[in-house]
This record gives structure tokens, C-alpha cells and sequence, in this order.
């Protein structure tokens, strides 16, 4: 990275915080409390957001980029992926077959609990070792702790089934180990599928920010974290921390335990691989639930209690990650102060619109630009750039998912783990646009109402003076309302099931990398 | 590139940024930024267009009823010589409501052809040119009528290191605003008060005689420091081009010497004064009729020349009949006081202004007052 890059976000996000300060210091200006109660929960959310978008600043700032190292040879080098029933055997052909074809010498370990004997024979075409491991508890996790009891090799890349590794896969990352103290080595994750719907292309899109300066900017802070798929890890490393963590976000949880117990992790910010995001509605929903219940156990169980040996950049990236899914709980009161508004009259705070827009406009600029000058960063910018849209749809259609995935978490309720859906699953249209439906017809509602009441029940006398606060409520409840019919296309289009599995058009020989 | 494009290069972007950066100011008003200048003027646009939406669905809106008022309503120089009275009000629901106006308009059937609004001088928003609701009146085919105060403690020290500190900026205040050291503010009014177009009137610091109630009153100003600071205001108006204001010259004719206050022929448009019956409810009042507070100044009022104005005009209930006080009044205003071309009804529930408790001026919930002001007022229906 070039100074000036770094001397530029730098300045932008200097001017951005001194613009949020100003935000604030006019914000919460006496005579702006409305009905104190909403004031309180609207300063809430709306004090969430910037703070979002400052710890994306924050994260920006120490951005950085790993130096490449040769892989030495003479690393002893496990691959390990997983399979469980009902997953799709043409897949994994796939998968071993990308496996076999990385350069680096390491052996392939199908950790397999399917008792079906199809998949040992598989495995076995593929020169890859079939451990069976049945009944294993802890899902996915706990089969890896088993088969790490089992093997021996000092390297150990965990591989999620639906992703094919390119043959450099391994040349890229293990130079990284020559440094003692890395306890593991994450690539970036990429998609093959991500063209073939609209819930696809949205849930790649959120994925991009996120694996490129997201994740370059947790390295910088020094805890660049594990994301189940595609994570290199030392053996030594995990048995320090007694093993690979289990549960929803055992990644991250394996992630935090490991920089508690003082190991750096590096992060290759290159596209090592592709595998599958959810194609359908429902599969992205349930994915999407998994992850905001696991994520919490960052925040409620991990953070509080490894705090003290984490250094304060790892704690407040892990902070920021561990309260990422709040956003399920303030969407919903954005919602509704329109239409408390339109409705009742109620109002939370009693600002001039105007000079809200005046006051908030530098702290937009700064993140719009921000996020502009972020695209250089994606690790696939051919593919990556853009103003991802559908992914913000979708992230505003999550949440209910986000708040469910919360109150799960306050209560400690489990969500059963479900490994995420590989093929498209034909869901019904209502059960899963429904709260986008009812949001539409509330607001059609609530458009006619408020068109009856101006056309005569509002007198001549406050008719232009109440125009701005009446329409700028109004347009307020129609972003959201925008946003939503992203994911009521989604649901549509999730009616019906694709006509191909999305690997039958893949040719592993072709798929990506160098010698392609 | 050669040198002389380089330097034209570079004299064109100056001159570019420079042009932008005044034009933005020029935007802007000095309390106010250009943005927020510009998103008053385009929410009040807004109310405009929908207030002519529903007046297509909907047949006789208010304007159309007051069309008799429109030569007078667009024209500056009628308005300075009225040849018809004209009725207005003041309702305490404004700014963010004229529905009060148009209900005592329909209680009494006679037309409110002014509407006035108060506007105080500060820094805040609600202080700065109030677009919204003169358009609003201006949307209603009313003519406004805003009464401006020059609050001067309402500027923030801060912001301005121009003026006196806060403590002692009262003291001569109306000097500083004679001087200059406020134009950053009445500059910034009076461009926009250009820019709105249609003629309106200003009730500019009144009661400048009465040295009890505001800061520019005679306790802290000299006679000739008032009339120092009207001209100066009215000058900065004329030079912004706001020649669509019209100047309402204003004191209070219970106190001695308020004539020698007039800023001059050339400055006033109008002259006015209030007329409030405060009955026994304050030490210094009893029940008083029009003719004892007005009809002994009527003359001296009618002397300058100038149509004269009730800008204030109302009677508390406690005391005396307050039926008899406006049929008194209102039946045999045009004949006894044939200068007067303009009363404004003072109708609001909570003033506090003058007495220490809140005191209700509005008559609309009094069916007898309301009935005695319909039946006095045949003259001022059109």
C-alpha cells in the first residue's frame, strides 16, 4: 500500500469523525427531544449506524496487505473437508478431485459421517483418506477435533466442501508458517455461483467489503479472523486452545481463543478458491439466523472473558464483530417512527429537517467516498466493484432474521445447527416475503390515509406549513419500502428451483487460478 | 502544457472556486448555511405545489374568495395608499398553523386579508427569514405582516466577534445596529425577504417608546439612536432590493413624546399602535374603551400622513361588556377614524408578554362578542 493511500483514508476519516463530532454535538441539542421515550430508542439506532460506519473508518485506517512468502518445502500439509448425509456426491467429486489437483504435497482427509459407501469410494479415486467418523457430537467442529486426533501433520487447511481450491492454493499461504508465531493463515472466499439469482448475487455482494479491506483492515489491527472455510491452521496453535472451537461461530470463536492466547494470524487478501453462496431466499435466511445467533457468542461469552489478554485493537475489531447483528434491532425502530408519525403524531425528535441534511451531509460524503476509494482494495475487482445494492437489500430484509438471531442469543436459545443449504431449496413464496409484503401494504395504507387527510381533512390554514414534515415522514417511509422489494423479488424468484445443480457446469481444470 | 496554459489553467479554476465559494455564501445566510437556506425554500416550494394540487381536486380554495384582495395583494405601491380597510389577525397557533385565521375569519364573515406572524432576531433557526409561513399566507391569497424584534441577545457571542459581548449589548443597542454591526443578519433577511417578491409588511421593533418591555425601548436607546437604526435597516433593505416591504412605523401612544420617534416620510410606510383593553387585570389598567386609548391619539396618528394601522387589536373578557366594546369599536370605525386602513385582531389563548399570568385574548368560544363582531363589521365584507 502507498503512503499517500494511507495519508488519504487517513485525512478522510479525520474529517469524517470531526464531521460525526459536529453530528453529535448538534444531535443532542435540548430542545430536540421529541417524546423523550422515542427519542431515546431513534438516538439509539441512529447513534448504531454512525457507529458502524466509524468502526469501518477505523477498521480502514490500519489497512494492510500480508508480504507474499515462498512456500519452503518439507511442511507436512492435512486438508481436511467434511461431509455429512444428504449432501450432494457430485459435489464433493468436485471438491476432492480441485484437492488433488493443489501442487503443494499434503493429503486429502474426507471426514465422513454419510454411511454411504459411495463417498469412501470417491474419496479413495481421488487418492484422499476417508476417515468415518459417525456420531460425532459438535457438528463440523467436533468431526475436525476427532480427525486431528487421528492425523499427524503440522499444517492443517480446513476446507469447506462446496469450495474448489486452486492448485496454488497452498503455495500461497504456507510461507506465511516460516514466522513462528502464526497460529493460522485465512484466504479471501469467493463464488462461482453468485450469477444465477438474485439472493446469490446479493449474498456475494455483502461477502466483498467484507473479504477485501474488511478483512485487510482486521489484519491490520492484528485479528484478522477465521471464516469456517478456507483457514490454514498450525496444529500446535489449536491444541493450545484445546482444539478447534464448536458451535454456531466456531471460527470465530476459534479465531478469538487463538489471539488470546498470543498467536497472529495473517490474511491473504487473493482468490484461492470459489464456492457456493445460498441461491435461495429461505437458505440465505437460515444461514443468515445461524450466524447472528452465533455471532453473539463473541460478545457474550468469548470477549468478556479473553478480554484481558487481547490487545485493545483486537478487542474493539471483535467488539465490532461481536455486535455486528444489532442491526436487526434498530432496523425495526427506523421503520416504524414514520409511521408513529403519520399515524398518532407522535414524534421523536423535533429537528428541521433541513438542518439535519446540513449537519449529517459531511459524514455521508465521508463514508460514500470512503467506500468508493475501498473498491481498490476488493480482492477481485473485475467481478467485485460496484454499488452493491442487492446486498444492502438484503441486509434490510434480514432484520427480522438479525432480531431473531438476537433475542435467541440474550436468552441463550439455541438455533439447531443446520450446515448451510448447497443447492437451491424450492421455498413458498408468503413464508418468506411476508414481512416485506406487510410492510408494503402498511405503507400503501398508509399513503392513501395520508393522501385522504391532506385532500380535505387538513385545513387550508396548515396545509403548506405542515407539507414538509408530512412528506419528508413520508419519503423517510419509503427508502425502506424500496429496499424492500429487493427481497420480495428474491422470494419470487425462489418459487421455483433452478433446473441445474451449479456445479454441472464447472470444470474443476478451468475453475480459477494461475494455470488456468 | 505551455506556460501561458498553465497559468490560464490555473486562473480559470480560481476564478471558478472563487465564484463558488461566493456563490455558495451568497446562498447561505450568515446564521444559516446554503443547504439548509436552500432546503427551507424547497419545502415551502413543496407546500406550495401541494396546496395548488388540492385546489384543482377541490374547487373554491380560500385564494379565489379573496380575488377583490389580489391588485392590492401583488401591488407595493397600492398597499401604500390603500382606498379599502383591510381586516387581519394574529393567531397564536402560527407558524405552524393558519387554521386559527380562517376559523375567526368564518365566525365573523368578513375576510382576513392581513395575517401576522412575529419574528424575533437570533441565531437559531426558527430566528432566521420565516419562508415557510409567508408562503403559507401568500398560498391563502393573505397579505403577511411580520412583526420584527431585534432580540439582540439572541445572537450567539461566539459566532459573532463582531458585536458586544452578550452582557452589555443592550445598552445603545439600537447604535450598534445604526453602525452596522448587525447587517451580517438583516443583510441575509433582506436578501431573502427580495427574493420572496410579494409585497409584505414590516412591523420593525415596536413599541420602541414604552421603556418597560423590550430591550429597545427608551431605557437603553436615545430617540435619535432609534431612528438612526430604522434608517439603516431600511436602507440595507433597499440596496438588497427588497423593495417589496412595506415599513410599519409602530409605538405605543399611552406614553408621552412617541411622535418624536417618527424615522421620517421617506422611512415609514405605515404608521400603527396596538389597541388592548387589558381591563382591571393589571395595576396600571381599567376597563377602557377605543375611544379612550386610541380616539385621543387618533389625530396625531392620522398628522403623518400615512395610512394608519391597528396592528394589535383585542379586549380581555374580565371587567366590562366585551360585546358592547367591539360593537363600540368596530361598528363606526371607518367613520370615526377614516385614516385607519388596517386592524388586526390580537387572537391568542397564553400572552404573557405584558401581565406576569396568561391571558386569553381569542373570542371565538364567546358566541355573544362573536356575534357582536360579525354584526359590526358589514363594512369590511367585499
Amino acid at each position: 500500500m502507498r503512503p499517500i493511500d494511507r495519508i488519504a483514508i487517513a485525512a478522510l476519516a479525520g474529517v469524517g469523525i470531526a464531521g460525526v463530532l459536529r453530528l453529535a454535538d448538534w444531535w443532542f441539542r435540548g430542545d430536540h427531544v421529541g417524546q423523550p421515550v422515542l427519542f431515546v430508542l431513534l438516538s439509539l439506532a441512529f447513534w448504531y449506524a454512525v457507529w458502524r460506519i466509524v468502526l469501518g473508518w477505523v477498521n480502514y485506517v490500519a489497512l494492510a496487505k500480508p508480504e507474499h512468502r515462498d512456500a519452503l518445502p518439507g511442511r507436512s500439509v492435512a486438508i481436511f473437508t467434511t461431509s455429512t448425509p444428504g449432501e450432494p456426491l457430485a459435489m464433493f467429486d468436485r471438491t476432492l478431485e480441485a484437492c488433488s489437483r493443489i501442487c503443494y504435497p499434503h493429503t486429502t482427509y474426507l471426514l465422513d459421517d454419510t454411511r454411504d459407501p459411495r463417498f469412501r469410494e470417491l474419496a479413495e479415486r481421488h487418492n484422499a483418506v476417508c476417515l468415518e467418523l459417525l456420531d460425532v457430537p459438535g457438528a463440523k467442529a467436533g468431526k475436525i477435533n476427532r480427525a486431528l486426533a487421528a492425523t499427524t501433520e503440522e499444517l492443517v487447511l480446513v476446507l469447506d466442501p462446496d469450495h474448489m481450491p486452486f492448485p496454488e492454493f497452498l503455495d500461497r499461504v504456507i510461507g506465511h508458517f516460516d514466522d513462528d508465531r502464526v497460529g493460522f493463515v485465512q484466504v479471501s472466499q469467493a463464488y462461482y455461483n453468485q450469477a444465477r439469482s438474485f439472493t446469490a448475487a446479493g449474498a456475494a455482494e455483502q461477502t466483498y467489503a467484507f473479504y477485501g479491506p474488511g478483512q485487510m483492515g482486521l489484519y491490520g489491527h492484528g485479528a484478522c479472523v477465521a471464516i469456517g472455510a478456507n483457514c490454514t491452521f498450525r496444529r500446535t496453535a489449536l491444541e493450545t486452545i484445546g482444539g478447534h472451537g464448536i458451535g454456531l461461530a466456531e471460527d470465530l470463536v476459534t479465531a478469538i481463543r487463538l489471539h488470546a492466547a498470543g498467536w497472529k494470524s495473517v490474511y491473504v487478501p487473493e482468490v484461492l478458491s470459489r464456492g457456493l453462496v445460498p441461491e435461495d431466499l429461505g437458505s440465505f435466511y437460515r444461514q443468515q439466523l445461524k450466524w447472528a445467533r452465533g455471532v453473539y457468542e463473541v460478545a457474550f461469552t468469548e470477549l468478556p472473558r479473553l478480554a484481558r489478554t487481547l490487545r485493545w485493537r483486537q478487542r474493539l475489531s471483535y467488539l465490532a464483530i461481536g455486535t455486528y447483528y444489532l442491526f436487526g434491532v434498530t432496523t425495526p425502530l427506523f421503520l416504524i417512527i414514520p409511521y408513529l408519525f403519520l399515524w398518532i403524531g407522535v414524534q421523536p425528535a423535533t429537528m428541521r429537517f433541513a438542518e439535519f441534511v446540513t449537519v449529517a451531509a459531511p459524514v455521508g460524503v465521508v463514508g460514500a467516498l470512503l467506500y468508493l476509494m475501498m473498491q481498490r482494495w476488493l480482492c477481485d475487482r473485475a467481478t467485485e466493484r460496484g454499488i452493491h445494492w442487492r446486498g444492502l437489500a438484503l441486509k434490510i430484509a434480514c432484520w427480522p432474521v438479525f432480531l431473531a438471531g438476537t433475542l435467541l442469543a440474550i436468552v441463550r436459545a439455541d438455533v439447531p445447527y443446520i450446515p448451510t443449504a448447497k443447492e437451491a431449496v424450492r421455498g413458498r413464496f408468503l413464508r418468506l416475503a411476508w414481512p416485506q409484503l406487510l410492510l408494503i401494504a402498511v405503507y400503501i395504507v398508509t399513503l392513501a390515509r395520508v393522501l385522504a387527510v391532506r385532500i380535505s381533512g387538513t385545513g387550508e390554514g396548515s396545509l403548506e406549513l405542515s407539507a414538509e414534515a408530512v412528506w419528508g415522514m413520508m419519503a423517510f417511509a419509503t427508502l425502506p419500502v424500496i429496499a424492500s422489494l429487493g427481497a420480495v423479488y428474491a422470494a419470487w424468484e425462489s418459487r421455483r428451483m433452478p433446473a441445474s445443480a451449479p456445479w454441472d457446469d464447472i470444470d474443476v481444470a478451468t475453475i480459477g487460478g494461475r494455470d488456468a | 502544457m505551455k506556460r501561458r496554459h498553465r497559468i490560464a489553467v490555473v486562473a480559470a479554476f480560481l476564478i471558478c472556486a472563487a465564484g463558488a465559494v461566493l456563490g455558495l455564501s451568497a446562498l447561505g445566510t450568515a446564521s444559516e448555511g446554503p443547504l439548509s437556506t436552500t432546503l427551507g425554500w424547497l419545502g415551502a416550494a413543496t407546500g406550495a405545489i401541494e396546496h395548488r394540487i388540492r385546489n384543482r381536486l377541490r374547487g373554491t380554495p380560500r385564494r379565489s374568495m379573496l380575488a377583490w384582495l389580489e391588485p392590492y395583494r401583488t401591488s407595493t405601491e397600492r398597499l401604500r395608499k390603500p382606498d379599502v380597510t383591510l381586516l387581519g389577525a394574529f393567531d397564536g397557533g402560527a407558524p405552524r398553523t393558519l387554521d386559527g385565521v380562517l376559523a375567526l375569519e368564518a365566525r365573523v364573515r368578513a375576510p382576513m386579508a392581513l395575517m401576522q406572524v412575529y419574528s424575533a432576531w437570533g441565531d437559531k433557526p426558527e430566528q432566521q427569514f420565516p419562508v415557510s409561513v409567508l408562503t403559507a399566507i401568500e398560498g391563502l391569497g393573505s397579505i403577511p405582516l411580520v412583526t420584527w424584534e431585534p432580540w439582540l441577545t439572541d445572537f450567539e457571542s461566539v459566532r459573532h466577534p463582531g458585536i458586544a459581548l452578550r452582557d452589555g449589548r443592550d445598552q445603545h443597542g439600537l447604535a450598534a445596529v445604526a453602525r452596522g454591526d448587525y447587517d451580517f443578519y438583516i443583510d441575509a433577511w433582506a436578501a431573502q425577504a427580495a427574493r420572496f417578491k410579494q409585497p409584505f409588511f414590516v412591523r420593525f421593533a415596536h413599541e420602541m417608546n414604552d421603556p418597560y418591555r423590550y430591550p429597545w425601548g427608551p431605557q437603553n436607546n436615545t430617540k435619535e439612536e432609534y431612528i438612526g437604526a430604522w434608517r439603516h435597516v431600511v436602507d440595507r433593505f433597499r440596496r438588497a432590493g427588497a423593495t417589496n416591504v412595506l415599513w410599519v412605523w409602530s409605538p405605543h401612544v399611552a406614553y408621552e413624546y412617541w411622535d418624536l420617534y417618527y424615522p421620517g416620510d421617506a422611512y415609514a410606510d405605515w404608521v400603527a399602535t396596538g389597541v388592548l383593553n387589558f381591563g382591571p387585570i393589571a395595576q396600571w389598567s381599567r376597563w377602557w374603551s377605543v375611544a379612550e386609548i386610541f380616539g385621543t391619539k387618533y389625530e396625531r396618528l392620522a398628522s403623518f400622513g400615512k395610512p394608519v394601522m391597528i396592528a394589535e387589536f383585542g379586549s380581555l373578557a374580565v371587567g366590562g361588556d366585551r360585546a358592547a366594546w367591539y360593537r363600540d369599536a368596530l361598528a363606526s370605525m371607518p367613520v370615526k377614524y377614516p385614516a385607519v386602513r388596517a386592524l388586526v385582531f390580537f387572537q391568542t389563548r397564553d400572552d404573557q408578554t405584558v401581565t406576569y399570568q396568561k391571558v386569553d385574548w381569542t373570542f371565538t368560544s364567546d358566541s355573544l362578542v362573536t356575534q357582536a363582531v360579525r354584526e359590526s363589521l358589514g363594512w369590511a365584507r367585499h
